[in-house]
């Protein structure tokens, strides 16, 4: 099972689980609708996709309204502390949630009880809430981008709004060094997807891969375009991918997305998720071999 | 007065609110905890001590909805601190031009306008509950008329959004938009 976690603009949605499906505008949970806009509606709706392609099993889903008061957020983290350990999910992508340390480092815990411990990836607040708690170590893989990297390799910041100066102030051409702070001082996960004008996937300290072409710089100003990236990760590792191979498609993917999208800075997040089954018909075999490809030629130098 | 320094109850907030006497502080927490705003009393860690011996410690994510309930309350407090790391909250703020829109970042949300209408196109960027919220009510909305980051959010990320909202207001004034 791919269990996504996260909240929802909606405040009276209460806490709703069930499997998702993505129809025309609207996700739909559990008798729930809520608009496939930023955030997690974004992320599960490439999940969404991803798996529907893949001929996969939909992905399961924990949503719950939350404004900002935390209120939501709490009954989420309740309700994986108590549920994590019995639902043993085979993936989990905990996103959008008020960042609250001790209640994070719980859903970990309980995670770790869980039959097999899930491949946990967190992005947005929860991954800031990971860091915070001192437990990203714990995870197998994060999503950010070049603010949240910076906030990564700035050991003391407890969210990205109290980054360092400098750190925030680094261009693209520093992410090598930020990379090497983040896992230097135990704030990065096993995996790093940096999501950027040139994409970088990092494991166990060194960077593996970097990826700027197609070039569409509107993507950065898209809202959404980094959670569905972590939407087509999850739902990569779910299908059975390993996460550096699921990483490397889904930046090429969201990339190739923007392209057939004709991606502009009004485009919705939406559109580009729709193109996303067209990208998979025309390029996920050729981009899964050349992977391969080049994995196998690393390997045998 | 003594504090126990474990992390009772699970709460750890990374956040620090001073005060100037202990009054203040008790008058502070009684606020906090009528709005169903998670904080604990501590004694300020010395570096950070100003005022009296006693602060609240919150949630820092928190720190904007603190903020405007202790305004709103009247109740006196002389700062709100991370617990570690800068003291200062990010005031750079980064602007992209794409032709016909121009994007601001401040932290790490971003903020994307027409430059013609001044309709906000996108928000990108953050992770806190109050940004889907914040996005789904700004999209669409000239910038004049769209609701203030900070007085309908309540999170860093929110106020890093409203910074962002705030240059592009002066962007617009100023006729560079």
């Amino acid at each position: 099972m791919l269990l996504v976690c996260g909240t929802a603009p909606l405040q009276t949605l209460p806490l709703t689980e069930g499997e998702a499906r993505l129809e025309g505008h609207l996700l739909r949970v559990g008798g729930a609708e809520i608009p496939c806009t930023q955030g997690t509606a974004a992320l599960v709706s490439a999940a969404c996709k991803t798996l529907e392609y893949l001929h996969q099993p939909l992905p399961r889903v924990l949503l719950v309204g939350d404004d900002g008061s935390g209120k939501g957020s709490r009954q989420l983290y309740e309700h994986l502390i108590a549920d994590l350990p019995r639902l043993a999910p085979r993936v989990v992508v905990l996103h959008y949630m008020l960042p609250v340390m001790g209640l994070m480092r719980r859903v970990s815990e309980a995670a770790s009880k869980a039959i097999k411990r899930p491949f946990m990836i967190a992005d947005a607040a929860a991954m800031y809430a990971a860091k915070a708690a001192g437990i990203a170590r714990d995870f197998d893989l994060f999503t950010p981008d070049l603010s949240e990297l910076a906030f990564l390799a700035d050991p003391q910041a407890t969210h990205p709004a109290y980054v360092s100066r400098h750190l925030f102030e680094s261009d693209s051409t520093h992410i090598p060094e930020m990379v090497a702070a983040a896992y230097a001082n135990g704030s990065a996960a096993r995996t790093l997807v940096v999501k950027g004008a040139t994409d970088h996937i990092a494991q166990d300290g060194r960077i593996l891969d970097t990826l700027s072409e197609p070039d569409i710089p509107a993507l950065e100003a898209i809202g959404g375009t980094g959670d569905t990236i972590s939407g087509m990760v999850g739902a990569l590792v779910h299908a059975g991918y390993d996460e550096v191979t699921a990483a490397r498609i889904a930046v090429r993917a969201n990339r190739t997305a923007g392209l057939y999208a004709a991606a502009t800075p009004a485009t919705r997040i939406l559109q580009l998720i729709e193109a996303l089954p067209r990208v998979f018909a025309d390029h996920l075999d050729e981009w899964a071999r050349q992977i391969a490809n080049t994995r196998n030629k690393r390997s045998a130098t | 007065m003594f504090f126990k320094s474990g992390k009772k109850n699970g709460f750890e907030g990374g956040g620090i609110v001073l005060f100037e006497s202990v009054e203040e502080a008790m008058s502070g927490e009684r606020a906090l905890k009528a709005a169903e705003i998670e904080n604990r009393l501590v004694a300020p860690p010395p570096e950070l001590r100003r005022g009296c011996d006693l602060a609240l410690e919150i949630n820092l994510v928190e720190k904007p909805a603190v903020e405007r309930l202790l305004r709103s309350r009247q109740a006196h407090f002389i700062d709100i601190l991370p617990m570690k790391g800068d003291a200062e909250l990010l005031q750079v703020v980064k602007v992209t031009d794409f032709g016909e829109a121009l994007m601001v970042k401040a932290g790490n949300m971003k903020l994307t306008f027409d430059k013609t209408s001044g309709v906000v196109l996108n928000i990108s960027g953050g992770g806190c509950p109050d940004i889907p919220y914040l996005h789904a009510r700004m999209l669409g909305v000239p910038l004049e008329e769209a609701p203030r980051p900070k007085e309908m959010g309540r999170t860093l990320c929110a106020l890093m959004l409203d910074r962002a909202y705030e240059q592009s207001l002066e962007i617009r004034k100023n006729g560079n938009g």
